[in-house]
């Protein structure tokens, strides 16, 4: 058991000091969402202003009655924390290149526990920048709710455990750190579509619509959106166990990639 | 006595290529055993399968009679190793290194703490303890590498190329830490490299090899009796110089600047036969030495080539791990 602990703890405490130690990867993963809701956020939401009240009302109907900059930054709080997270997965390509995963992998350690521990110790600092960005965005966006932020961060860490799982995952198989980018990048763009964080899923085509319900991240953004706002599309409780069964699933994706990882990889 | 590493007909293919081919071997306690070969010999593969981080293709290989294959975790328990290509953590200070590779196999507390301060001081980088390791020179790297592979107290130390790519000061330095290690911690050693020097110097005993196998093992004084001659390089005082006729133990004679070079069957038996043909033919000899052969020279008997030759003919292996 205590073996078990150990490998766990000592990757939390491992991946928490990198990142603490690389100081522009904190600053750049606050600024970046926070310039989404200034920017993209501010811009759009004019297009949706038209100085009358009807239809200002009938507009903001179709954002369950939000306006546009704090119904897109429930969103981007949830987005920072799913790319934060899926990328994580790079610093496994990291370890490979300057050797630190096979100094994990003849550790007698199970592997399961370094695994959860990599994962959960990325999630930790990811959530920590997240309420940072909550913090921001309160003071852009009108209506957020504080007393919402613990359980919003709790659907915020199912996420990023579930993504930083699956990132690692990936990488593990993965020998180049430009084709691991790219792929992220291929693989982020649309997902972030196809979540409600933009617009919401109901007036999204049908096709688009089904593929959205089948990605973790829906759950998160709906969930999430719920806790600071008290708008959501679906029931949150529902959110958080479909998060919970696709995040479990993601870690035991991860877990065997992980088991079986040799120097061949 | 029980070895407490063997290796029974080991083999490692990698797709057509035979990497490791029916190696066998066994190396016996508080031993410092070297495998000494070219680039692509096979060595760095033959440490990986025995560190549980590649699976051999047939054979068997046991640490502390335990099956690497198939009981990898307790393998692990019992080895540390340093690897060929550096392995720290460089965002991390040279403690955070010690302390997670600690912690990763059980270590904590006080007693932690304790261990690493003494074996930084060991390594002699006390003072460096809380300095990021991406400052670190090469040579400190390497020493604290070896520190942390011994914080477990593992029972055995796998060293790859332990001194690949340092400069001689260091390379001595990292040479009295390994005999100290297994002096004072009686670990036993299993170290690869392609200096000969290093393992005639390190190693209790040697195997050569070459393309996968091992072609000979034993003591360095053994294998150098397998070439089964002597070196004698006579001076003379201002004439010119004259070889001696072949044969009679003599096995050959060549002119070199200010005197000759003879291979010879055994250097102590025919030395005053030397002095003898000389004196007779009078010529005064200025200087007389003999020595035994390099393993360079066992490596060239066994091979037809040198060691040093195939060390640039040889591309470097694909590294596997990149």
């Amino acid at each position: 058991m205590n073996s078990y602990f150990n490998a766990f703890y000592t990757m939390v405490y491992r991946q928490v000091r990198r990142f603490i130690r690389a100081r522009s990867r904190v600053v750049v993963s606050i600024v970046q969402p926070v310039l989404w809701i200034i920017l993209f956020g501010m811009g759009m939401g004019g297009v949706f202003n038209f100085s009358n009240p009807m239809i200002d009302q009938f507009i903001k109907q179709q954002f369950g009655g939000l306006d546009y900059v704090t119904f897109l930054a429930t969103g981007v709080i949830s987005m920072s924390i799913f790319i934060g997270s899926f990328i994580s997965g790079v610093s496994v390509i990291f370890d490979k290149q300057f050797g630190f995963l096979k100094e994990t992998l003849v550790a007698p350690s199970p592997r399961a526990f370094v695994l959860l521990g990599r994962a959960v110790g990325d999630s930790i600092v990811i959530l920590l920048n997240s309420m940072i960005i909550m913090a921001l965005s309160f003071l852009i966006a009108k209506g957020l709710k504080i007393e919402g932020i613990p359980i919003a961060i709790a659907y915020g860490f199912l996420l990023s455990v579930g993504f930083s799982s699956l990132g690692i995952a990936i990488a593990t198989k993965m020998n180049s750190m430009e084709g691991f980018q790219m792929l992220m990048n291929l693989v982020i763009m649309p997902l972030q579509f196809l979540s409600g964080i933009f617009f919401p899923l109901q007036r999204m085509p049908e096709w688009m619509q089904l593929i959205a319900k089948a990605n973790p991240l829906t759950y998160a953004v709906d969930g999430i959106r719920y806790w600071l706002t008290g708008v959501s599309e679906f029931n949150p409780i529902i959110d958080m166990i479909l998060l919970l069964i696709l995040s479990l699933i993601f870690i035991l994706i991860a877990i065997i990639t992980f088991e079986r990882a040799t120097i061949e990889d | 006595m029980q070895p407490i590493i063997e290796t029974r007909n080991l083999v490692k293919k990698f797709k057509d290529v035979t990497a490791v081919d029916s190696v066998s071997f066994k190396v016996y306690r508080n031993e410092i055993y070297g495998l000494l070969g070219p680039n692509g010999a096979g060595k760095t593969t033959t440490i990986n399968i025995l560190i549980t981080l590649l699976k051999p293709t047939s054979g068997e290989a046991y640490i502390d009679g335990i099956d690497v294959v198939k009981k990898p975790a307790e393998v692990r328990k019992r080895i540390g190793v340093v690897f060929q290509d550096p392995s720290l953590d460089m965002f991390l200070t040279a403690y955070e290194n010690m302390y997670i590779h600690g912690r990763i196999y059980g270590l904590s507390g006080r007693e932690l703490e304790k261990r690493i301060y003494e074996l930084l001081d060991f390594v002699d980088l006390k003072q460096y303890a809380n300095k990021v390791v991406r400052y670190f020179s090469g040579g400190m790297r390497r020493r604290l590498e070896i520190a942390r592979a011994l914080i477990h107290e593992p029972e055995i130390l796998f060293l790859d190329e332990p001194t690949i790519g340092l400069d001689p000061q260091t390379r001595n330095r990292v040479w009295e830490y390994i005999t100290r290690i297994k002096r004072e911690k009686g670990v036993t050693i299993l170290m690869t490299t392609h200096y000969m020097d290093e393992a005639e110097m390190l190693c209790d005993r040697i195997a050569i090899m070459d393309h996968g196998k091992i072609i000979a093992e034993g003591t360095a004084d053994y294998l150098k009796s397998l070439v089964g001659s002597d070196v004698v390089i006579v001076r003379f005082q201002g004439q010119k110089s004259t070889c001696l006729e072949p044969g009679d133990g003599i096995l050959s004679c060549k002119e070199i600047m200010g005197g000759v070079e003879l291979i010879v069957k055994d250097a102590t038996k025919i030395l005053p036969r030397i002095f003898e043909e000389y004196e007779l033919r009078g010529a005064s000899i200025a200087e007389i030495s003999y020595r035994r052969p390099s393993l360079n020279e066992v490596f060239l008997h066994l091979t037809g080539r040198e060691l040093r030759d195939s060390l640039e003919d040889t591309p470097k292996p694909i590294r596997r791990w990149r």
